[in-house]
């Protein structure tokens, strides 16, 4: 195995499925957004952008805050620290693996 | 094979990183905010210009106030169009206080404080040059705005450049016209009390100008949006 098939290999399983890198991306660039906000930027359904979110969540990469919104119930969500940090940790071998 | 489909990863993550920040003036409110604005403070300086010198118009409190009352609407205002329309339709986002932010924010000032400081020189030592020594500090801070609005918002939105083509052009156009035409938007008094009525009427041009393009671009988006878009139905997520 060559040194960039090596670093590809190592690279965070989580956060590299497509569904969910598109997520994390778009997380890291705000403080918080809604589920519908992710909904219409990465036009997944809401049953995909649940599970995924669900995965990000679990692996302690995403938090997710249920509340209100005056009466309509609105789901807040956004990156942890250790979220950025693999983002960041993902993009550096990425970038190193090209 | 697999290398290129890296890079097209890197491109695409790298791009959608940038969304959300095009995504705040994807209805158009920010332009809106930038119009009304403009297009106040050029009605206050047409009312100063074309009033007596002893008109509540040229009082530093009716300024202030009427200062106070347009950024707080425009800040209402932006604030309940984006709760009433902009998240139930498209989602809500809260950004990060970046440095790229601040730095703009810092440009813009500093832009802003040098035309200040280049009106305030002027006048304080009266100096009368040819129509150029006002005109152009106007048409460069109107480039300014180019740049910034081709960053923040052309970007996003392909005939957004068409708009930031006009405002790079009305900048030019200003600077070129002689300068009777540009004393005469002046008026019978400045602006600024103590500035030559071409002056006044080189920031009366380039504010109503500007102020105008951006409430049409805004508008152009809002319904645009509008139409894109519908509210979201009330289910669990």
């Amino acid at each position: 195995m060559n040194l960039k098939t090596r670093r590809i290999a190592e690279l965070d399983r989580v956060i590299h499925e497509p569904g969910r890198l598109m997520i994390v991306a778009l997380l890291s660039a705000v403080e918080q957004a809604d589920f519908l906000y992710l909904q219409h930027e990465t036009e997944m359904n809401k049953g995909t952008l649940s599970s995924h979110l669900s995965r990000l969540e679990e692996a302690g990469y995403v938090e997710v805050v249920k509340t209100y919104r005056g009466k309509i119930p609105q789901t807040l969500l956004s990156l942890t620290a250790e979220g950025r940090q693999a983002f960041q940790q993902y993009r550096r071998r990425m970038k190193e693996a090209l | 094979m697999q290398e290129h489909d890296e890079v097209t990863k890197i491109n695409q993550i790298e791009s959608l990183m940038k969304r959300p920040v095009l995504y705040n003036n994807i209805d158009g409110v920010g332009e809106l905010g930038m119009g009304f604005m403009l297009l106040g403070f050029a009605l206050l300086s047409w009312l100063q210009a074309n009033s007596p010198r002893n008109a509540i118009w040229h009082r530093m409190d009716v300024f202030v106030v009427w200062v106070g009352l347009m950024l707080l609407g425009i800040h209402y205002g932006s604030k309940a169009i984006k709760e009433y329309i902009t998240y139930p339709r498209t989602g809500f986002v809260a950004y990060r206080k970046l440095k790229s932010t601040r730095l703009s924010a810092l440009v813009l000032g500093c832009a802003t404080a040098v035309m200040g400081i280049a009106f305030a020189a002027r006048s304080h030592w009266d100096i009368d040059g040819s129509h150029w020594g006002m005109t152009t500090p106007a048409a460069l801070i109107g480039l300014v705005f180019v740049l910034f609005y081709m960053f923040h918002i052309a970007r996003a939105v392909p005939w957004k450049w068409a708009v930031a083509a006009a405002m790079a052009i009305c900048s030019v156009v200003i600077a070129m016209l002689p300068a009777g035409v540009v004393g005469e938007v002046g008026g019978s008094t400045s602006a600024v009390a103590t500035l030559p009525e071409r002056n006044s009427g080189a920031w009366l041009l380039f504010i109503t100008i500007y102020g105008t393009i951006f409430l049409i671009s805004g508008g152009i988006s809002f319904v645009l949006y509008m139409r894109r878009t519908q509210p979201a139905a009330e289910t669990a997520e």
